[in-house]
């Protein structure tokens, strides 16, 4: 994207961030503690230099037409092998198995969820030596449970499993 | 009154070492804190707090030499997950992250390594120095603090945003407005009412820092990376620690010497901290380089400067606990514990009632300072050998690693799903080119800005004159002002001659 594209994004989205957060400043409730600046204060002074910030860099974006040249011979060069994996589809897939992960921990308990976390990010990242894989998966929860709980004394989850067996 | 500490303490402290268990207690705690350190999640003050239950059968200087150990291990461990693989393990490693990831991604991560560990070592010492020499006149500073000085403390580490913009004041301010922003998030500090929690009990306590570094460190650097082809590394030549030769060593000294003058002044005030004084010690190097134009590009001042400050705050910051018995951070208060445990109330009369351990103390961190140079030489090649894997599985490892990490910090699901949001806004932020630096930098100085301005003003009966009628707070604001101006002055004279 050309720099004064992104200007632009960026002061939008920086004006409606602003404009909900100081709103939502607005509407907080001070206590009967409350100071003469409030719990809204400075959080609002914080949201209006935001929106400052915001509309100066859409102001830039009105420059001169040289300035726009400027911008194009600023552009990074973009090499072929950077959108060769489909780089946004590929972090929302990623995203979508860390989700994934975070939800099921509760349910199936670290050493089972660290293992397939594993498996499936290494899977997804283009290993494609099975046996590799699998090994990873299911040493990588043990070593990682002994790790953090029995070395470090950090309680992890142990799912369900009790409950489901009956313990 | 604290007594005066000489060189002759310094010189009877050395004395202490005879026993050989304080030299054990000094090499075990720096490699449990560089383990500690090296895991995100796992902060100095955490990996302390698991080894005081051991140290109370201890004789008491063995026992603080192995709590202070862990902490100038975890401090220097902090830095080596930062350059490998962009996840800082601690707070205060998050400006070595910039350089020293530039480097490795170079193949010059035995360089950044070396360089880390050098500065580390200097500003270790330097501040054990200081500690041993200074420890009376420097709890007088710590003393002089208001709150009045403490809000311009946080306006001055504010005003180097310019510095870590990367070029564009404007983006640095809208980067460091967002991380103001959700340093705002929990319990208004002055009157307890809830700010921007949604009615979600997990955010009453805000957001921590380090998830926030975590996810826009490690996270976002896992989304990038696993739509981008095999890593671009310098292969076997990255494998192996290089450190400093005496040319590189001559022009680090500079950028060493201003992290150890920002650690120093950081270190004895209570609660400012590592993470303030490592990116002040970064943007004033830079400011003061002959080449400011390689930071951020994989600069090795860049990476000397921030580990010079981290390190000698690991000294400083007992100062007000030895001195006056206040404990500045997290770490110097679970060393407090381990005083206390042992019938010891730190404080002026320390020095008077227990000197054998004061001194003993320092000399075990002085044994700590070389172990940790050692124990860096004999681990940090493995560690490059780990990041030179292929890239699925240590994408597959550092993820696990991660959300390992940030569960281990609180047992919370949310702050894992929390990291991730934390990862999805760093990546947004790399679309619209948003520094995170500044991002960083307000969060960490969002809560001592607000609370100490509240508590001026609270003080001063709403009299905003109170911020330039006190000394410090109005020569801190001198300081920052002139800073700002030097940096715009400069920014506007490079810009006019690109035109030219």
């Amino acid at each position: 994207m050309k720099d004064r594209t992104v200007d632009r994004i960026t002061g939008v989205l920086g004006v409606a961030m602003s404009s909900t957060y100081v709103l939502h400043a607005r509407s907080i409730e001070d206590s009967m503690l409350a100071d003469a600046v409030g719990a809204a204060g400075v959080p609002t002074g914080v949201g209006v230099m935001l929106a400052l910030a915001s509309l100066a860099l859409l102001l830039k974006t009105l420059r001169s037409a040289a300035d726009d040249l400027t911008d194009e011979t600023a552009e990074p060069e973009t090499d072929a092998s950077d959108v060769a994996r489909h780089p946004h589809a590929m972090a929302a897939g990623l995203l979508a198995i860390l989700a994934v992960y975070v939800a099921l921990l509760p349910v199936l308990g670290y050493v089972l969820s660290i293992g397939l976390l594993i498996g499936a990010v290494a899977w997804f990242a283009g290993a494609r030596q099975l046996l590799s894989v699998i090994a990873c998966m299911v040493l990588a929860g043990p070593l990682l449970w002994l790790l953090f709980d029995w070395a470090l004394e950090i309680r992890l989850p142990v799912g369900l499993w009790p409950q489901w067996l009956g313990k | 009154m604290v007594r005066q500490v000489s060189m002759d303490s310094f010189l009877l402290s050395l004395s202490n070492l005879a026993s050989g268990w304080v030299i054990v207690a000094a090499f075990a705690g720096v490699l449990w804190g560089i383990l500690g350190g090296a895991l995100p999640g796992i902060s100095p003050s955490i990996a302390m707090a698991l080894l005081l239950p051991f140290t109370v059968g201890m004789d008491p200087t063995t026992a603080l030499v192995l709590l202070a150990s862990v902490y100038v291990g975890a401090e220097y461990g902090g830095s080596i997950p930062a350059i490998l693989i962009r996840t800082p393990g601690t707070n205060s490693a998050s400006a070595t992250v910039i350089d020293g990831y530039e480097m490795a991604k170079q193949g010059r991560a035995g360089e950044a390594l070396g360089i880390s560990l050098m500065s580390g070592l200097i500003g270790g010492l330097f501040g054990l120095l200081v500690l041993v020499l200074a420890t009376e006149s420097l709890a007088k500073v710590a003393l002089a603090f208001t709150p009045a000085a403490y809000f311009s403390l946080g306006i001055l580490g504010l005003s180097v945003i310019a510095g870590l913009a990367g070029g564009s004041m404007l983006r640095g301010v809208i980067a460091a407005s967002i991380g103001l922003m959700i340093a705002f998030i929990g319990s208004d500090p002055v009157s307890g009412v809830q700010r921007f929690t949604f009615g979600s009990a997990d955010l009453l306590d805000g957001v921590k820092p380090i998830l926030v570094m975590v996810g826009l460190f490690a996270v976002t650097e896992m989304l990038v990376q696993i739509g981008e082809p095999p890593w671009a590394r310098g292969g076997q030549s990255s494998t192996k620690l290089k450190l400093p030769d005496w040319a590189m060593s001559k022009r680090l000294f500079k950028p060493q010497a201003i992290g150890a003058v920002i650690g120093t002044i950081e270190g004895v005030t209570p609660g400012a901290g590592g993470t303030i004084a490592a990116f002040m010690a970064y943007s004033e190097a830079k400011r003061w380089s002959k080449h400011p134009e390689e930071f951020g590009k994989g600069s090795p001042e860049g990476v000397a400067a921030p580990e010079s400050a981290n390190n000698v705050v690991t000294a400083t910051a007992l100062v007000p606990l030895l001195s006056l018995g206040i404990p500045g951070s997290n770490s110097a208060a679970i060393l407090l514990g381990g005083f206390l445990i042992h019938g010891l109330q730190p404080g002026p009369m320390l020095f008077q009632k227990a000197p054998e351990v004061v001194y003993g103390l320092y000399g075990g961190l002085f044994i700590a300072n070389i172990a940790m140079l050692l124990i860096g030489l004999v681990i940090l090649g493995p560690c490059m050998w780990l990041v030179n894997r292929p890239k699925p599985y240590l994408i597959a490892f550092i993820l696990a690693l991660v959300m390992s990490g940030v569960f281990a910090i609180h047992q919370s699901i949310f702050e894992c799903g929390l990291v991730l949001a934390i990862g999805v806004l760093g990546y947004g932020m790399r679309l619209l080119r948003l520094p995170v630096l500044p991002l960083v930098l307000g969060l960490v100085l969002g809560y001592l800005v607000e609370s100490n301005y509240r508590r001026s003003l609270l003080i001063s009966g709403g009299e905003h004159s109170i911020f330039l009628t006190d000394p410090v707070s109005a020569l801190l604001l001198a300081i920052a002002l002139v800073l700002s101006v030097y940096t715009g002055w400069k920014e506007f004279g490079s810009r006019k001659k690109e035109s030219l």
